[in-house]
């Protein structure tokens, strides 16, 4: 999987990632496809961040491949006496977590492992959430990088809910907020078992896929805009997804229709259920009636099956 | 006259229209095509008018294909299509990522609100940046809880790839059919 973060972005990968119980490393480039040093409008060089998972949860993330970060942050803190490098290579399994490894050797607590996961994980992570135009690519193959895990693990989703709250220019995410006209329906049973806060949980509230976010808006007094980006954090964090609502004929009414392009068979279709249309009642969105054209006949099918194989 | 109505639905780009005209004997009017050909005042032409497409066999019997036209709103034409048709074909280029978030609309529209045979049959598999059909999956939201409806991967500018996502639908279809006449 490799692509553009202002095609496919990275609060939707990591929901795949999530999802699909993905193990591997997702590498994020800092640049523009083909960007070249001097066309650079940015200050900041690009560059390369990487991300670990193990069967969908995020386990390291550095920013270079030298095997050293994890290190480099306990060396920082100066946790180890001489520090990391007066252990002899080998000193830890190259299978095992580094983190796993100093803690079983009481070189470092449970506590400062956590502090360390949030440091290279967590705050960093967060901060790639505002690359609007950077490059992804996500290889299944790549081995997982053990001197840079501590052991520890957290939800890709997790991440993505705390770096799409602090996220402040949503420009490249504007096309991907669910539609107004959308409802979100809950993928949850009972309540979330992420930590909402106070909007969220408002917003939430009306995840049973009958309200159209313009009328949550209304009806919360909250600008459609946030509406619309809590509604699309919640679907990257799978607690809702977008539901459509079909749009009312009252909503249709400014659509003119006029009558000169009947004569088109493709049209057909279109005018002659207008007419039916016209009688018909609008459904409710969220009604579990389902609508049943006549199923075709057996003998029909088979027909049909036996020409298109031989077509 | 004996007829079944598919639907063909998806992004702008996916390949229904190649996919209506591929199988269909008559000349099909792209209707996004037509949009350009001619003035900006036809424009809402493109909003209401499908494409389509037919395919006669048998002696009295033809299979019409509707293609839905841009990217369009979630308004009276779907409701036209849930109650016209027998069968859907949800096409995603696997190459666009970009557009999952559409596809998935479509598909959680229809599947709350019809229990007609549908696949999602995946194209532009040959072109760079395509996505494997696992993974276009699991971005519509299908996991062990929620199962996805058949898929296949089709070439749409293919008569036989066509014809075999096609097949796949009849397949579909006949269970429908099957489950109909045993509660009824
Ligand atoms: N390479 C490749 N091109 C395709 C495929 N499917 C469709 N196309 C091309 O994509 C373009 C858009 O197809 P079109 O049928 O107009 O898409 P529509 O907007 O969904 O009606 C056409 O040039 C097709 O020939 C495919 O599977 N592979
Ligand atoms: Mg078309």
């Amino acid at each position: 999987m490799f692509g553009s973060l202002s095609d496919f972005s990275l609060g939707e990968l990591f929901q795949v990632l999530e999802q699909g119980e993905k193990t591997g490393r997702l590498t994020i480039y800092s640049g523009r496809r083909g960007e070249s040093q001097k066309d650079r409008i940015s200050q900041t060089p690009p560059r390369n961040y990487y991300i670990w998972f193990r069967r969908g949860f995020i386990v390291a993330a550095a920013n270079s491949l030298d095997n050293q970060g994890l290190s480099k942050l306990i060396d920082q803190r100066s946790w180890i006496e001489g520090g990391t490098s007066v252990l002899a290579p080998g000193f830890c399994n190259v299978n095992l977590p580094l983190g796993i490894c100093f803690k079983s050797h009481g070189l470092i607590t449970a506590e400062q492992l956590k502090l360390l996961f949030s440091v290279q994980v967590l705050r960093q992570v967060c901060q790639l959430f505002t690359l609007l135009h950077g490059r992804y690519h996500f290889d299944e193959k790549a081995p997982l990088a053990y001197p840079e895990m501590t052991g520890l693990s957290a939800p890709a989703t997790d991440v993505t809910l705390a770096g799409l709250r602090n996220l402040k220019d949503w420009s490249a995410l504007e096309d991907k907020l669910p539609e107004p006209d959308s409802a979100i329906l809950s993928l949850v049973e009972g309540k979330p078992h992420l930590k909402l806060n106070q909007s969220e949980l408002r917003v939430w509230e009306f995840a049973d896929g009958t309200v159209a976010l313009k009328d949550v808006a209304a009806r919360l007094d909250l600008s459609l805009e946030k509406v619309r980006k809590i509604a699309f954090r919640l679907s990257v964090v799978n607690l809702a997804e977008e539901f459509p609502l079909l749009i009312s004929a009252s909503d249709m009414m400014n659509l003119s229709l006029d009558d000169e392009f009947v004569d088109d068979e493709n049209n057909l279709f279109f005018m002659e259920e207008q007419a039916v249309k016209a009688e018909a009642p609008v459904r409710k969105s969220n009604s579990q009636e389902f609508i049943a054209p006549p199923p075709m006949s057996d003998d029909f099918l088979q027909e049909l099956m036996r020409s298109l194989n031989n077509s | 006259m004996e007829i079944m109505t598919l639907v063909v639905t998806g992004p702008v780009g996916a390949g229904k229209s190649t996919f209506i005209r591929t199988v269909s004997e008559i000349d099909v009017v792209d209707t996004d095509r037509r949009a350009t050909d001619e003035t900006a005042s036809l424009k809402h032409r493109t909003t209401v008018a499908f494409d389509f497409g037919r395919l006669q066999f048998g002696r009295n019997r033809a299979l019409h294909l509707y293609g839905t036209p841009g990217q369009s709103r979630f308004d009276f034409m779907w409701d036209i299509l849930i109650r016209k048709a027998q069968g859907y074909v949800v096409l995603v280029a696997a190459n666009r990522p970009n557009e999952f978030r559409y596809s998935r609309r479509i598909l959680t529209f229809m599947q709350h609100r019809s229990r007609v045979p549908l696949i999602i049959a995946i194209s532009h598999s040959d072109c760079e940046g395509a996505w494997t059909p696992e993974n276009i999956l699991v971005a519509m939201g299908y996991n062990a809880q929620k199962p996805a409806p058949p898929v296949v991967i089709v070439d749409p500018r293919n008569r036989a790839s066509v014809a075999k996502s096609i097949v796949k639908l009849v397949q579909s279809a006949m269970q429908y059919t099957r489950s109909f006449s045993k509660a009824g």
